[in-house]
């Protein structure tokens, strides 16, 4: 047992979001009138209250105890690289390409160990994903790597 | 033609073999392509709108008609076996269909989405033909301050959902209200919170957003996670079909849910999603043991997808009456009519009663199939969660960024699942809910117009919201739920 870490730091966060915001808006938008609100109106008014709220989590949770969260970074970091490699590939290596590298890339954390299945089942996802998007759905995306 | 010749007729039109055929067609294609992640009905039907041309147009409609209760089914069956809701109404599914299948009910879990699906449709469709004319004059009757009412309502009655702190529950509505903000100001023009990013104009894509809280969120925590890769060891063991507990248990939420949605869904725009998480917390309001939502509650399920999909149905009276279609998949329908050279509106009843008839029966049709046809289907999805995770979660990540790229097409949207993802397991390790983010996110635009719209009828004058007495019931009832708990602890401490 440990302080609620995982609601103080939320806490605080969503408070200095909401605070970070309102004063943005109230900086760069119109606020407006009541009655001819202006287009930073509602988000100051937003942000305020994110703000209190995010107090109103944090301060309580310093005085509270709680079990640590389980984090992973490990595994947050290669799923998102993953993500990241699918957007940034998908135009120059085509679905075909994009979709074996973040597969490959995405079954890093996963627990089993070896390459053979990895490799197995990226080219087994790529099958599918061509299969399912461009022949099934006819999205337009380039399949194949563009070679020059 | 009165109601019941012109309902007689309408069933006589669609069972027809060719006819019942594209409709099977449209259900089965709608049901594959709406569980491929963040490809909805909206997607499916795009997708396959140009088919219709090659066919007639009541065979068009009534296809596409079965496209959208199947890909509104697909959906459900992603949210419950792997947590992947493109739509915030599905968002709610997972709350308590996800740990139903992780705890070996998947099958259940499957059944009740359709078994609820189908009453609320069911409803919705004789509530449609009874009382479209007084459905729409209701629906005319709201003005501006009563919307913003209505919705701060809906947004105050879920904040205690998926939450042990209702500050938390707050503060994610607020966020989301928030993030909702980003994007071009519809009322003024100016940009808000773009940061110079032209993809930022139109504002966060909602499937993106859904896909990287709950999809990219839930494959990050279940990666190394073992209970997670047992989950097909408990499905062997438990039988597929609801228990005669579990349907004792739906019956009463689905009929709850059906008449909130049944109302719900005719005022334009917000009735499913509002409906669906107003049946949500109205249940566990008044469950004897509302610990259990959250942790695989068949009523948290039967609810809210009945309520979505009454919803989804009486949005079309305001589209019949007064020609104003209710969401963009009721107009992307009606679009379909008028390719096919069919003047939807009011007059439709009138000029082309066989259109109007054979519409209402094809959702009754189209539902009726889709049982049909899933009943069966139930183990085969279920059979799904027997496929390691260690080998579904790379398929999973590819396919719902593909399904979020299919929205709009760029690249940015995928990246945004990315950063999106990252904050949703955040708030997932610190415990916020990621559904009542969704939920503000989706009404904040609606809210801010119907305020500031109220407010420049009433001249900036408060008092608007207790002059208008609908506006006024809201307000009262508003306030009435933030007192109750507290009226309920200063009860404990008398009595103590």
């Amino acid at each position: 047992m440990q302080r609620d870490w995982p609601d103080i730091f939320g806490g605080l966060l969503l408070a200095i979001l909401g605070a970070g915001a309102a004063l943005w808006a109230a900086m760069y938008y119109d606020m407006g009138s009541l009655r001819r609100m202006g287009p930073g109106f509602f988000p100051v008014l937003l942000g305020a209250a994110l703000f209190l709220l995010g107090l109103v989590i944090a301060l309580p949770a310093l005085a509270r105890s709680a079990e640590p969260p389980k984090i992973e970074p490990a595994t947050a970091l290669a799923v998102l690289a993953a993500i990241v490699i699918f957007a940034l590939s998908l135009s120059r290596l085509g679905l075909a390409g994009a979709t074996a590298i973040t597969v490959l890339v995405a079954s890093l954390p996963a627990p089993r160990k070896g390459w053979v299945w990895r490799i197995v089942l990226a080219l087994g996802v790529t099958m599918l994903t061509v299969l399912v998007f461009s022949v099934g759905l006819r999205m337009t995306l380039p399949v194949w790597p563009r070679l020059s | 033609m009165t109601t019941w010749e012109g309902l007689l007729f309408g069933i006589g039109f669609v069972t027809q073999p060719e006819v019942l055929i594209y409709c099977f067609l449209g259900v089965v294609l709608g049901t594959f392509v709406g569980v491929l992640p963040g490809i909805g009905a909206m997607a499916a039907i795009s997708l396959l709108l140009p088919i219709t041309y090659y066919i007639t147009p009541e065979a068009a409609l009534i296809m596409l008609a079965g496209v959208y209760y199947g890909a509104q089914y697909g959906g459900a069956v992603a949210s419950i076996l792997l947590r992947l809701p493109g739509t915030p109404q599905s968002a709610v599914t997972t709350l308590d269909g996800y740990p139903m299948a992780q705890n070996g009910r998947a099958g259940v879990a499957l059944f009740t989405a359709m078994a609820s699906s189908f009453v609320g449709s069911m409803i919705g469709i004789l509530v449609l033909v009874l009382l479209a004319n007084w459905l729409s004059r209701a629906a005319t009757a709201f003005g501006a301050a009563d919307y913003a009412a209505m919705m701060i309502l809906g947004l105050v009655a879920a904040s205690t959902i998926g939450t042990a702190r209702p500050a938390k529950g707050f503060a994610m509505v607020t966020l989301g209200l928030l993030l909702g903000c980003i994007g071009t100001d519809v009322n003024s023009g100016a940009q808000r919170f773009t940061f110079g990013q032209t993809e930022l104009l139109d504002g966060i894509n909602l499937v993106a957003l859904a896909m990287g809280l709950f999809g990219v969120a839930e494959v990050i925590a279940n990666v190394r996670n073992p209970d997670r890769q047992s989950v097909a060891a408990r499905i062997g063991l438990r039988r597929l079909m609801p228990s005669r507990d579990d349907l004792r248990r739906m019956v009463l939420p689905m009929l709850r849910g059906s008449a909130l949605g049944s109302f719900f869904g005719a005022l334009p725009g917000t009735g499913s999603t509002l409906s669906s998480f107003l049946s949500y917390s109205m249940e566990r309001r008044i469950a004897r043991q509302p610990e259990r939502f959250g942790k695989g509650a068949v009523e948290g399920v039967a609810g809210p997808e009945s309520a979505n999909n009454s919803a989804a149905i009486t949005a079309f009276a305001p589209t019949l009456t007064l020609g104003i279609p209710g969401d963009p998949i009721m107009a992307l329908l009606l679009g379909a009519l008028v390719i096919h050279g069919i003047q939807p509106g009011p007059m439709m009843l009138e000029a082309r009663p066989e259109m109007f008839w054979g519409l209402v029966a094809s959702f009754g049709i189209g539902n009726l199939l889709l049982l049909v046809l899933n009943l069966p289907l139930i183990g085969i999805w279920v059979a799904m969660l027997r496929i390691p995770f260690n080998y579904l979660y790379p398929a999973i990540l590819v396919f719902l960024c593909l399904g979020v790229y299919s929205v709009r097409g760029l690249s940015f949207d995928i990246m945004a699942v990315a950063g999106i993802g990252l904050a949703g397991y955040l708030l997932a390790i610190a415990k916020f809910s990621p559904a009542l983010l969704l939920l503000g996110f989706v009404l904040g635009p609606l809210i801010e117009t119907n305020l500031r719209r109220a407010f420049l009828i009433s001249r900036g004058d408060p008092m608007i919201f207790l002059e208008r007495p609908i506006a006024a019931g809201f307000v009262i009832a508003t306030v009435a739920l933030l007192l109750l708990p507290v009226w309920k602890a200063w009860r404990r401490r008398a009595h103590a």
